[in-house]
């Protein structure tokens, strides 16, 4: 079915192709979206992707699904249009905007789990704890830990081999616990925030 | 120093995928030591904003197809005119004005140009065989010729 409506595509059917972005493109934005959170960014990448699977269809074996090819481009579109952007060596408490400073005092004065009042806030926040990573480390953890996908699926996701989705994930794991912590410390304790 | 941190743990997996028991460990282990409560309360609160992020999902506009569509005819419109035509429709410019450029400047050193040979009572000045052995052009006078004028014209007074 794929691998048929692919050949028609390669073959200068439009109308398949118009088929598979209509039938794909959610899966790219979704993945996209991953590493862009505005709009503009996430359809520039997308298209990006279907203009590149275009010019790339003949190369569409049929072995896996069109999908999983398709979310394999746009995860290295993605990291290239990322590959120059800079990462934030280390995350202070004065980076937060408002919202998201008052929305960290209210978790942490929670004893209960953290409650989901302002969702925006809580992604903004995750947004400024994860540019303390490569893009790369981003995906795995973004990957695993928010959307719960295996090592492996995250392995034919990117292309990575499933060693380096476990040391990326890891990694990314204690670099944002350890960013956190240090938020949280600083939050607890504003007397002591220039000595750490 | 406690050997049995949980940091590892904390790191090691997604909080979510762990079992009931595991975390009831991490727990207890958290109570007792402070450090790692605090790293167990950071790894749950990442854990949630994380969570969070992953669920900020964009949709594709109606219209995305449309544009991926238009984009997809414009790439092919331009690939189909041959290489060379595409080269010189972009430096077609760029050419044309420096072609310009130099004619001009061909047309201004032809109308300006002053003529080549050497003015007529311009020759080349004989030097003295004493001139060549000492070193010094025919023109230039000598410590004594200077000597001598100054003492002609003081004697002439």
């Amino acid at each position: 079915m794929d691998l048929d409506l692919a050949r028609r595509a390669q073959d200068g059917d439009e109308s398949a192709f118009a088929e598979i972005v209509r039938r794909y493109s959610p899966r790219v934005f979704s993945t996209a979206s991953r590493f862009f959170r505005q709009r503009s960014l996430v359809e520039e990448a997308a298209q990006e992707v279907f203009l590149k699977a275009f010019t790339q269809l003949g190369s569409f074996e049929g072995r896996g699904s069109l999908e999983g090819w398709l979310t394999r481009i746009t995860t290295n579109t993605c990291l290239n249009l990322l590959r120059g952007s800079k990462r934030r060596p280390e995350l202070t408490v004065s980076d937060l905007s408002e919202a998201e400073d008052q929305w960290l005092e209210t978790q942490m004065s929670d004893d209960e789990q953290p409650s989901i009042e302002n969702s925006v806030v809580a992604a903004d926040l995750a947004d400024r704890v994860l540019s303390v990573l490569s893009p790369e480390d981003q995906q795995a953890l973004l990957m695993i830990d928010g959307e719960r996908a295996s090592v492996k699926e995250v392995a034919e996701a990117t292309g990575w081999s499933e060693a380096k989705v476990k040391v990326r994930a890891f990694r990314a794991r204690k670099k944002v616990r350890e960013a956190m912590e240090r938020l949280m410390g600083a939050k607890e304790k504003p007397a002591t925030t220039e000595s750490r | 120093m406690n050997d049995n941190h949980i940091t590892e743990v904390l790191d090691n997996a997604a909080l979510a995928s762990l079992s009931p028991s595991e975390l009831d460990e991490i727990r207890a282990h958290a109570r007792d030591c402070e450090p790692c409560g605090n790293a167990f309360a950071a790894a749950q609160l990442a854990a949630f904003v994380i969570q969070e992020r992953a669920q900020a999902v964009i949709e594709p506009s109606p219209f995305f197809q449309t544009r991926v569509m238009a984009a997809l005819r414009e790439q092919q419109a331009t690939e189909s005119v041959p290489a060379w035509l595409r080269l010189w429709n972009s430096a077609r410019g760029l050419v044309s004005s420096m072609a310009l450029t130099t004619a001009a400047l061909a047309v201004f050193s032809f109308l300006t140009s002053a003529p080549a040979t050497p003015p007529a009572d311009q020759t080349v000045s004989a030097l003295s065989a004493e001139a060549v052995i000492l070193g010094q052009d025919a023109d230039e006078l000598t410590y004594e010729q200077v000597m001598s004028a100054i003492y002609e014209d003081v004697e002439d007074r």
